[in-house]
């Protein structure tokens, strides 16, 4: 049984915002040529039919203003160029109209295919170079947030590509209520940052099951406590706010909030993991973003496994109908873990779809009513026993490593 | 072990001013939905339409994401307020049926007459 494996006792998940792999992770390609980032052959036209590059002068705050659409219908322009027809074929090169559409200035445009440098994100960079990245980690959906984010706790948007209420349909239950109502019963927790940022999944769980809800001060006390659930999501500060201890900045890195305190956040939850030596040596830490946001990838997503749902014309703004059957556009993940090698680098495919599917094939085992999008997912860890395939398995290192970094 | 130095953003990176953006306006609106279920006492008095900023969005995501937290923990403590009356309500049914004591019976089993004895 590998080590790291049978030593697992906790998975995290951290979800961010709106930033694209090419973005923020683009720039590895030169340290490391395995990751699939930035390269010069890349290019989206303008308006004007000028080749625009992509290039490494992407600032924290500031240029992506306004916040780039990443709704279904602009996200369709982004992949597929603007192409309508029938048998239209996805090429990645829709993203500078997609933004000169917002502001109709061809300069601020070109904005779009920016990306950051290595030093720039020295938390996420370190991260992705010293533990595992995956190269194909797609959103679950070309489309916004809370459909997106649906797919990490429930396998499934239950046919939704926009940003309206939804109910959950049954049988469907979410990760956190499998494992709650498993036998033996296992633990589970949202972290939200603070009630005024609160969580993004509130019409069905957060008013229904308050009691799996918990804040970012607690995770952090659970941390040092050694106390964490056996699955613990932790959400970002989704916006810039007043507290009794003074005014908390947003740390999301949606656009336009300052990237390096999202990047502050990441090695907080890091930090707080490592912290306790029994922790750390029992706990893999997935970092992963919602969607893209509207900002570059140059990756084709690929298709999937429709879901069960669809999306008619006139829900997807597009004229066309979705069936679900094809993923969104890459997005930055990184997992961490003591027992995994050093540049590990990934090329599965996955998306947030993954999540559930793994905690639910690691904690519980078998477990029927999933949605087909989530059944056949790939996993990021690998069950015990002879279920799970060694050849996939990340934490695969006879020894926990010592070398890992710090962030101060 | 590498000690790497994380550089703090500057202090004008917060914008409580901002104007509010489309995930934050959908998670007012999704509280709003959720609020409506509240009975009214729990209810904020914000009219969600006048959220403009982030600021304004953060005040109210807190006052309801709070309220809802309180139905429930209100809820849960009068549940159990309602089990423990019931139980001592049991308990004193269950003490008031109990036999009556030793003095009242042999009162009782003297008005027996004997019937064995010769006269």
């Amino acid at each position: 049984m590998p080590t790291g494996l049978d030593n697992l006792r906790h998975i995290v998940v951290l979800m961010m915002e709106n930033r694209s792999f090419d973005h923020m992770l683009g720039s590895l390609t030169a340290a490391n040529p395995a990751i699939d980032g930035v390269t010069d052959q890349l290019g989206n036209p303008d308006t004007t039919g000028a080749l625009v590059k992509p290039q490494p002068q992407a600032e924290f705050q500031g240029q992506l203003d306004p916040d780039p659409d990443h709704h279904f219908p602009a996200v369709d322009l982004q992949i597929f160029g603007g192409d309508t027809s029938a048998n239209r074929v996805a090429n990645m090169q829709g993203f500078v109209k997609s933004y000169f559409n917002q502001q109709r200035d061809v300069g601020h445009s070109q904005k779009i295919m920016y990306y950051f440098t290595q030093d720039q994100l020295p938390v996420l960079t370190t991260l992705a170079l010293e533990f595992a990245v995956f190269n194909r980690w797609f959103a679950s959906i070309p489309g916004p947030t809370i459909c997106n984010r649906a797919f990490a706790h429930y396998g499934t948007s239950f046919g939704r590509v926009d940003m309206n209420p939804f109910n959950l349909i049954e049988p469907y239950k979410s990760i956190y209520t499998r494992l709650v109502m498993a036998t033996p019963k296992h633990t589970a927790k949202v972290y939200y940052y603070d009630t005024a940022s609160s969580t993004m999944e509130v019409v069905n769980l957060l008013q229904n099951q308050p009691e799996l809800f918990s804040t970012y001060p607690q995770f952090l006390k659970d941390c040092a406590a050694g106390n964490l659930p056996d699955y613990s999501f932790v959400e970002p500060n989704y916006s810039d706010h007043d507290t009794d201890g003074g005014e908390e900045v947003a740390n999301d890195q949606h656009p336009d909030h300052d990237v390096q305190a999202g990047e502050l956040f990441i090695a907080s939850v890091y930090n707080a993991i490592k912290a306790n030596p029994d922790l750390w040596a029992t706990t893999a830490l997935l970092i992963v973003y919602d969607e893209h946001g509207g900002i570059y990838d140059h990756v084709v997503p690929p298709a999937c496994t429709p879901d069960r749902f669809s999306a008619s014309a006139n829900v997807t703004g597009t004229g066309m109908p979705f069936a679900f059957d094809r993923l969104g556009v890459r997005v930055p993940a990184v997992l961490v873990s003591p027992w995994i090698p050093k540049g590990t680098v990934v090329n599965r495919t996955f998306d947030h779809a993954s999540i559930p599917a793994t905690i639910t094939k690691f904690f519980l085992g078998n477990y029927a009513n999933r949605s087909p999008r989530e059944i056949s997912a790939d996993i990021f860890i690998e069950p015990l026993g002879p279920s799970g395939n060694a050849a996939n398995n990340l934490l695969s290192l006879a020894a926990m490593r010592t070398d890992c970094p710090d962030f101060d | 072990m590498t000690v790497i130095h994380v550089p703090r953003p500057s202090k004008a990176a917060v914008n409580l001013d901002r104007p509010i953006n489309a995930l934050l306006l959908a998670q007012v609106q999704h509280l709003h939905e959720a609020e409506q279920a509240l009975p009214h006492s729990y209810r904020s008095k914000t009219y969600i339409r006048a959220i403009k900023t982030e600021g304004e969005a953060a005040a109210y995501v807190r006052e309801v994401t709070e309220a809802i937290h309180k139905a429930h923990a209100d809820a849960v403590a009068a549940r159990a307020k309602r089990a423990l009356t019931q139980k001592r309500g049991f308990e004193i049914a269950a003490s008031a049926a109990e036999p009556a004591s030793k003095p009242q019976q042999n009162k009782a089993k003297k008005k027996t007459k004997d019937r064995t004895r010769p006269r």
